[in-house]
């Protein structure tokens, strides 16, 4: 008699085999590319998902620890020739750190208040950003163009498919570790009543601050990886609001507040916009972001839970 | 500096016309309508289309967009919010942004992309008072939402279905005891809210320009503002709009125009980590 | 045996025709933003590439002068045509980039074009240079987009060091009014600041005063505060970086106030627009910019009026500085494609290399095209124009103006 949890581990095996022979059996630049972008928001979407699903805070701002990821290892990777694999490392701290900083009088707030605070915090930085010269400014910084493993820059999607791969597995882990273990516990009495939760001891600030350094610190590594990938960095383009609630849709289009549901949101989530823009978009008329909100609207009001509401709904009742 | 003072107040009772619709139906509903900067667009598009295509300037055709935009609401609200008020408050905002995004694409669809202005208003130039300076246009719009402030505050403080409003934020069910009908509250409080930011856009056409996504900036600012004043206060969220008008315009003259908006939001967080329920927040 | 042989012929008959229609058509890639705030600049961009095309695949014996117009589809391809592949950049660098990427390795384009936004454009062509396919842009002013020492990058249009140098060289012709102030009101971003600096720089070595630097971020909702700053500036000349939005609120808040600098110069962008002659064109007379095209270009070389007419007809709007440079670009591409006699791109791009247009070959107002050893036009230009009676006229330099200058500025 199998366990639950190795037949889960099992099946996460299997996944993992098929994801790594992906890049060998599809060939072509773009179907690895919309890969990426789905590794890429699942992470994002993970990470978001501690501090929306499971410490149960609304943020709206995440972009801001994603633009800093990606702001630290461009600069670094410029103006200081350090390669992108501490780059981004660094990337991941200064974010965390960011968390640090804001963490505090910010957690303070409540439910719509958090949000707005969020989202303040994300446009300060874009704007602030974009009149810094230090970084560059409104022309933000470019790669140069040299191909190495040293500057992570390659003619073919694959080496960043794999870079992609094994940083979502380092994600998934991390998230799952985290939320199967006792820091989860206490984000689910957080998330449940806060006052209740501290009346019962649990020290609900270092909590809710744990999991917003642990969801900023991976943000920004993605945020790092995102500008090396694309060789380039802007305010508008790291510190965009869309960015963050690109986070939020997937997280809770694949349902919210479980380990396999951001996952899910953006591997459907991602490929439809993808679709949509290349079959529709070089029409100019803009169809296939309409059609992209319409889905967004469909599914929000139809099914709140999410893909995976959906999913448990029809599936077998499990034996417990 | 009088006259920065002055753009700024005007600018100002503009963000506070827009934010106390959004607070209306945040302060009655708890529901965060993130597509009203798209409403207000919508009012600017029914403005713009009455004067090119009749010649009907916005100071009478404002009523037109308040009709408009409280079919809207009531459409909204009936089609979408009715079945997410009872679900987690990330869907009601994922639900609307989403609403917001088509709304902005139907535009993009049948407007074209392009940038519209009313080039000939029957108000307009600046007038020059005491010696500050302040466009006609922006000061005709100021003073229609200070009216529109008293109407509202006198419709929910002083009458008996502004009572009822009160009522059914406080406690739903209990007020559906007390013969409150709930479900026809909400689709008013809709109404009501967005045609507040239907006269809004019709009048700004005066001096703003039109396109599919000219909603987004303001309604960030409008979010801010109602955040500031504190949820569930119509008072807040008007004190709140024209706190940030000065705000921005003092920081755009004196330290950066560039950086006008992030002194906004940095003042916002200040204030927020000092005092986490806005200035007049209930909660 | 005989199923053997019937196999092999109709396998040699697929593989000639197969390689027969493969030669009938030449794809490009363009990349412009067809979705977004600048949408309206990107459909327009579009429009242009679509022309180029139209009059490459047809015979336009009248616009005679212009490689491959007066003929049918791509000479030197056996007559093949040119067929061109969109895509939405989104106003995005990340989806430029993926786009690029995807027009190369799914729709395998000769070449790429696009992107308008400086910030995209540099991101659409990391893929082009990291395959090997030329990308040639054509309306992107950015100078540090030719400084990257790219070898797939080509650009056909002026740089903003030429149109601001330019803009500072017509000041200096001015003698009804003083040019010594100059204030320059710039949005934030990649083209606005780098306009700053140039106006600074210029005002410095031509002996004027920066009385003024005034930013803002584009799309504001309002700019009372950077026309109040620029009002109590007093300049005698203020020099706008717009795109359209804020152009036309500029202009909307100045009027408010009711003030109006003796000499408004844009650097183009917003103010040189379609878009802007059709909203605001009584209302803002006398506005001034530099262009890199002008309606009233055909008085000095017919075949722009007739390839302005052509534009105006196909699309109900008139040919702006954006689209005559993106169309004068897609036919330079196209040009060099012919001249290479095949869809290699390496072959393309010796060919863009080895590009010798003369001042006739061209409909816009330029020398010619020859790209220098960073793959810039050496012979491309802008030229001075201001709004009167509702469109843009030429009034420098002097060769080309059609019109004499109306100062000082005022509203209308």
């Amino acid at each position: 008699m199998v366990s639950a949890r190795a037949r889960n581990l099992a099946l996460l095996g299997a996944l993992v085999a098929l994801l790594i022979a992906f890049p060998f059996v599809v060939r072509g630049a773009y179907p690895k590319q919309v890969a990426i972008l789905v590794l890429l928001y699942g992470a994002l979407g993970s990470a978001w998902n501690v501090v929306g699903g499971y410490v149960g805070r609304i943020s709206l701002g995440h972009a801001a620890f994603f633009g800093i990821g990606a702001y630290v290892t461009m600069w670094l990777m410029t103006a200081q020739h350090i390669t992108p694999w501490i780059g981004m490392a660094v990337g991941s701290l200064g974010a965390a750190g960011l968390a640090l900083l804001i963490g505090w009088p910010t957690l303070r707030l409540k439910g719509h208040y958090f949000a707005m605070a969020t989202i303040a915090l994300g446009e300060v930085l874009r704007i602030v950003f974009n009149d810094w010269a230090f970084v560059g400014g409104a022309s933000g910084l470019e790669a140069p163009i040299h191909v190495s493993w040293a500057t992570l820059t390659f003619r073919s999607q694959t080496p960043y498919y794999f870079i992609a791969l094994a940083f979502a597995v380092l994600t998934a882990g991390l998230v799952a570790f985290y939320v199967e273990g006792k820091a989860g516990y206490y984000w689910q009495a957080i998330r449940g009543d806060e006052s209740a939760a501290a009346s019962l001891g649990v020290d609900t600030a270092r909590y809710k601050m744990n999991g917003l350094v642990l969801s900023a610190g991976v943000t920004g590594l993605w945020g790092g990886f995102f500008a090396v990938h694309v060789g380039f960095v802007n305010p508008d383009s790291v510190f965009d609001i869309l960015i963050s609630v690109q986070m939020v849709l997937v997280a809770v289009l694949g349902g919210i507040g479980s380990l396999v549901g951001p996952w899910l949101g953006a591997l459907i989530l991602l490929p439809l916009g993808e679709l949509t823009r290349v079959a529709l978009g070089g029409s100019g008329r803009g169809v296939d972001l309409l059609l992209y909100a319409l889905v967004i609207v469909l599914i929000t009001v139809l099914q709140p839970g999410g893909i995976l509401a959906l999913w448990r709904r029809h599936g077998t009742p499990r034996g417990s | 500096m009088a006259d920065v003072l002055a753009s700024g107040l005007l600018n100002g009772l503009v963000y506070a016309l827009i934010a106390m619709g959004l607070a209306l139906i945040w302060g009655i509903m708890d529901v965060i309508n993130f597509a009203h900067g798209e409403f207000l667009m919508i009012g600017m598009y029914t403005a713009f289309w009455l004067y090119t295509l009749f010649g009907l300037d916005p100071v009478s055709t404002f009523p037109v967009a308040m009709i408009v935009l409280a079919f809207i609401g009531f459409g909204t609200y009936h089609l979408i919010i009715r079945h997410i008020m009872t679900g987690p408050p990330i869907v009601q905002i994922l639900a609307t942004f989403g609403l917001s995004l088509l709304l902005r694409q139907l535009a993009f669809l049948f407007f074209s992309p392009n940038y519209r202005s009313l080039p000939h208003t029957l108000v307009h130039g600046s007038l020059r008072v005491a010696g500050v300076q302040f466009g006609l246009p922006q000061a005709v719009t100021a003073a229609a939402a200070l009216v529109a402030a008293a109407a509202l505050f006198y419709a929910i403080y002083r009458t008996r279905w502004g009572l009822a409003l009160l009522t059914v934020a406080e406690d739903r069910e209990t007020a559906s005891l007390m013969g409150v009908d709930p479900g026809r509250v909400n689709a008013q409080v809709w109404m009501v809210g967005s045609a507040a930011v239907g006269l809004a856009g019709a009048l700004m056409t005066m001096f703003f320009y039109v396109f599919p996504g000219v909603g987004f900036n303001f309604s960030l600012l409008a979010f801010v503002a109602v955040s500031l004043g504190g949820f569930g206060s119509m008072l807040g969220a008007f004190i709140g709009g024209v706190i940030i008008g000065l705000v921005q315009s003092l920081a755009g003259f004196y330290l950066d125009p560039a950086l006008q908006n992030a002194v906004v939001f940095g003042m916002f967080l200040l204030v927020l980590w000092l005092r986490p329920q806005g200035l007049f927040g209930r909660w | 045996m005989r199923t053997l042989l019937r196999l092999a012929v109709l396998t040699l008959v697929l593989t000639v025709t197969g390689t027969v229609a493969a030669q009938s058509t030449v794809t490009i890639g363009a990349i412009y933003p067809l979705t977004g705030s600048l949408a309206a600049n990107g459909v327009n961009l579009k429009r242009a590439v679509q022309l180029a095309v139209d009059i490459v695949n047809n015979a336009y014996p009248e616009l005679s002068g212009i490689p491959l117009a007066a003929t049918e589809g791509l000479t030197n391809l056996g007559g093949a045509k040119l067929k061109a592949v969109f895509a939405d950049s989104q106003g995005q660098p990340s989806v430029g980039e993926s786009e690029a990427r995807r027009l190369i390795t799914q729709e395998h384009v000769a070449a790429l074009m696009g992107a308008y936004q400086s910030s995209v454009t540099k991101t659409a062509s990391r893929p082009a240079e990291l395959q090997g396919v030329p990308f040639l842009n054509a309306s992107s002013s950015s100078p540090s987009l030719t400084e990257r020492g790219y070898e797939w990058f080509f650009r056909t249009g002026p740089t903003d060091d030429t149109f601001v140098a330019d803009i500072f060289k017509f000041l200096d012709t001015i003698t009804s009014q003083p040019t010594k102030r100059v204030a320059v009101v710039y949005e934030n971003t990649d083209f606005g600041t780098h306009t700053a600096d140039l106006v600074k720089q210029l005002s410095g070595s031509s002996g004027r005063d920066l009385v003024a630097s005034i930013s803002y971020t584009a799309g504001a909702s309002s700019l009372s505060a950077q026309v109040q700053r620029l009002q109590a500036a007093k300049p005698d000349v203020a020099v706008f970086a717009s795109y359209v939005s804020d152009a036309l609120l500029f202009v909307k808040t100045m009027r408010e106030v009711g003030y109006a600098p003796p000499l408004l110069v844009a650097n183009d962008a917003g103010f040189s627009t379609a878009q802007f002659e059709k909203e605001d064109g009584t209302v803002a007379a006398g506005v001034i910019s530099r262009s890199a095209w002008a309606a009233d270009l055909g008085t000095s070389k017919p075949v722009a009026s007739k390839v302005a007419a052509l534009f105006e007809k196909t699309y109900g709007v008139p040919l702006d500085g954006g689209s005559s440079r993106v169309l004068q670009g897609a036919l330079v591409l196209a040009d060099a494609i012919n001249r290479a006699g095949s869809t290699d791109p390496a072959a393309i791009k010796k060919a863009l290399i080895a590009t010798d247009l003369g001042r006739d070959q061209v409909f816009m107002p330029w020398g010619g095209v020859n790209f220098d050893r960073n793959q810039q036009n050496s012979l491309t230009r802008g030229v001075i124009v201001q709004l009167q009676n509702g469109t843009y006229h030429t009034v420098w330099p002097s060769n080309l103006a059609s019109v004499s200058l109306q100062l000082p500025f005022r509203w209308h």
